[in-house]
């Protein structure tokens, strides 16, 4: 995503929440609260943890504002703010891994339209194990490097690097994409 | 002929060379089966990109503002605690420089008692520790409301102690008086919730 505010309302936006402005804070709440929402809806279960990450980021965006020092891009650090709660909500409430089980269970069918590619898709996505579903998200969409992955989650760049090659295989299958490849 | 594992297709996408890929990267580029599924994998990352953002239900902004005022009120207590004991001491130091030997009169009687349970209340709110307690949103706006007069208080206490002889200025004895008010209220508000939830 591209940042939701240009460099100069940024700074601008920034200077009045470091003062205290709670007028600015919203601004920075607005901003960027459909992305964060969606990262953390990507990455957890349901809709209430996904409203408990959006809470809980910008309430420590909001307390760590002094210590963001523009280096990077403004979305960057909330975003990596939020990946971060958003992963410690998924290993706090430690949920089962049930991919073997939606495997054979809950596949999705693949549809030839758009439209319905994208329901499967959605609904793929939704169905993979908590873990390769973050990994997925965080690189494939958000643009996370293994690395960063594996440091956001506590673990190596391997683990991570399978996590993705597990999501796709799987996700492969369930859109009906597979071919004769080994 | 033996295809690319997906495994492999996902590191050529990566960047740098990991070794031991040249001989996979040279299969991909004469083998239009693994270059089909390499485009696969491409079209399925960038339609997971496409997918639209989902958008919360409601906004979150009121119970985040409620928490950063929360915040904010339990950090001012903390400075207000800190600026009332430094002003004590302040005070103190100003009365024994200045007052040393003298007798003291009704009026530094007064202020003197008026000082002390202003340093009672607030070791009990130090003792019943908010910071570490949850507070519900109308017991924070209600305590921010009485920090933030307590705070102006001691703005004008600085002010009044500043200026010299007039520790005994009537003025100054209700500022404290104003500001034991203030701290007892606080005290009534944390300790009333505290009784409601059981603490």
């Amino acid at each position: 995503m591209a940042d939701a505010l240009v460099l100069t309302e940024a700074d601008v936006i920034l200077a009045r929440a470091r003062a205290g402005d709670v007028s600015a804070l919203e601004q920075l709440y607005r901003a960027y609260e459909v992305p964060v929402y969606n990262l953390a809806r990507r990455i957890c279960r349901t809709v209430e943890d996904a409203e408990d990450v959006l809470q809980e980021t910008f309430f420590e965006v909001f307390r760590s504002i002094h210590q963001y020092r523009g280096s990077g891009s403004l979305w960057g650090w909330v975003r990596t703010i939020a990946a971060s709660k958003a992963l410690m909500r998924l290993r706090r409430n430690k949920y089962r891994d049930a991919d073997e089980l939606d495997e054979e269970f809950h596949q999705p069918t693949a549809t030839r339209s758009d439209g319905g590619l994208r329901m499967d898709l959605e609904a793929a996505l939704e169905r993979l194990p908590e873990t390769s579903r973050a990994v997925v998200w965080l690189h494939d969409v958000e643009g996370y490097t293994h690395e960063e992955i594996a440091s956001l989650m506590g673990k190596t760049v391997s683990f991570s690097k399978s996590q993705l090659a597990r999501a796709h295989t799987r996700l492969r299958r369930w859109l009906g994409e597979e071919t004769a490849l080994a | 002929m033996t295809h690319l594992a997906l495994d492999q297709l996902l590191r050529l996408r990566e960047p740098g060379q990991e070794p031991g890929l040249a001989e996979a990267r040279e299969h991909l580029a004469a083998c239009p089966v693994c270059q089909a599924e390499a485009a696969r994998l491409d079209q399925r990352s960038a339609r997971l990109r496409a997918l639209p953002a989902l958008r919360p239900a409601r906004s979150q902004w009121p119970v985040v503002r409620q928490q950063v005022e929360a915040d904010r009120s339990r950090r001012r207590i903390r400075w207000a605690a800190l600026a009332g004991v430094a002003i004590a001491a302040g005070v103190a130091l100003v009365v024994l420089l200045r007052h040393a030997g003298r007798r003291s009169d009704t009026a530094e009687l007064a202020i003197d008692s008026v000082m002390a349970r202003s340093s009672q209340l607030e070791q009990v709110i130090q003792s019943y520790n908010p910071d570490a307690r949850v507070t519900d949103g109308a017991t924070a706006l209600v305590a921010g409301q009485l920090e933030d007069r307590i705070a102006q208080v001691d703005r004008q206490l600085e002010l009044a102690q500043v200026a010299e002889g007039r520790r005994r200025d009537p003025q100054v004895l209700q500022l404290w008086q104003q500001r034991v008010g203030l701290l007892d209220a606080l005290v009534d508000v944390h300790l009333t919730r505290a009784s409601q939830i059981g603490f």
